[in-house]
């Protein structure tokens, strides 16, 4: 007669179900976590003016000028006003390169550039 | 007519020249608030008499960008216990920007928006030759002088995009 110890059968269990973690695809698991980036508006200009971030990241806006500005991009964002030490957050949700500027001032021009997230 | 334009050339190019001694603080602070109120006063008319879309915008800009560099000025000042100083120069610039007003509500159409973008060309110029000869070498308090400097880029983009609405309307 054979018989299996409990143990031996719990071992066995946590070892399949360790393998079964561990093998598969998982996109999540793979994907880099999210990130926040800034971009600051200041003396009359984006800085950074050319930023590359994935699907999922988040960008701020910071107007450290003393005086309003906006970041637009034509049918893809628009902040509309951002007033003077305040901020606007965007989530990127699609990618492409999307060119934008602030509507007050034609000379600060930016370029978001938003790759797939993996 | 550019008469207005060169007279507030010719007084900030001799504000950048002439002081027998520099000037203090309080009257850098006065000469950087009537500045500012100058372009104000003209981008408010720009605003509403314009016809040409984009110099309208630029008016629009005007009034907003220097009314808030102007609040800034204001803070700093007022932080800073100074008065503002009236003095020689604050005084031509406020002749000169009454005279530019009464003259462009003279115009109308596309003679005011060339009169109006044309003095701002020269007006950006001559502030920041100011700016660079007189005002920030002089100032003396590290805060005025770093508003100064912060905010002379803005200068720079506001005649960039005067001479770009000029030359559009040529």
């Amino acid at each position: 007669m054979t018989t299996t110890h409990p143990a031996i059968v719990l071992v066995m269990g946590a070892a399949l179900g360790l393998l079964s973690c561990g093998s598969g695809p998982d996109a999540a698991a793979n994907a880099p976590a999210p990130v926040t980036h800034t971009v600051t508006m200041e003396a009359v200009a984006f800085k950074p003016d050319d930023l590359t971030i994935r699907v999922g990241d988040t960008v701020v806006w910071v107007n450290k000028d003393p005086f309003p500005h906006t970041a637009t991009s034509k049918d893809v964002f628009d902040s509309k006003d951002i007033a003077v030490e305040t901020s606007w957050t965007f989530k990127a949700a699609q990618t492409g390169d999307f060119s934008y500027v602030c509507t007050y001032h034609p000379t600060m021009k930016g370029v978001l550039r938003v790759k797939p997230s993996t | 007519m550019k008469v207005s334009a060169l007279t507030i050339a010719v007084v900030l190019s001799a504000a950048a020249t002439a002081w027998a001694q520099a000037p203090s603080d309080a009257q850098i602070a006065h000469i950087v608030v009537t500045a500012n109120q100058v372009d104000i006063d003209a981008g408010k008319i720009a605003a509403a008499r314009a016809t040409n879309a984009e110099v309208k915008a630029y008016g629009e800009m005007m009034a907003r960008d220097h009314a808030g560099v102007n609040k800034q000025a204001v803070a700093l000042a007022t932080k800073l216990k100074v008065t503002p100083e009236d003095n020689g120069t604050s005084k031509s610039l406020k002749a000169g920007g009454e005279k530019n007003v009464a003259h462009l509500k003279t115009l109308k159409g596309a003679e005011f928006d060339k009169a109006y973008i044309d003095n701002e060309v020269a007006y950006h110029q001559a502030v920041l030759d100011a700016v660079d000869k007189t005002l920030v070498p002089s100032a003396q308090n590290a805060e005025l002088k770093a508003l100064i400097v912060q905010v002379r880029p803005a200068f720079v983009a506001h005649l960039e995009q005067a001479k770009k609405v000029q030359s559009s309307l040529k």
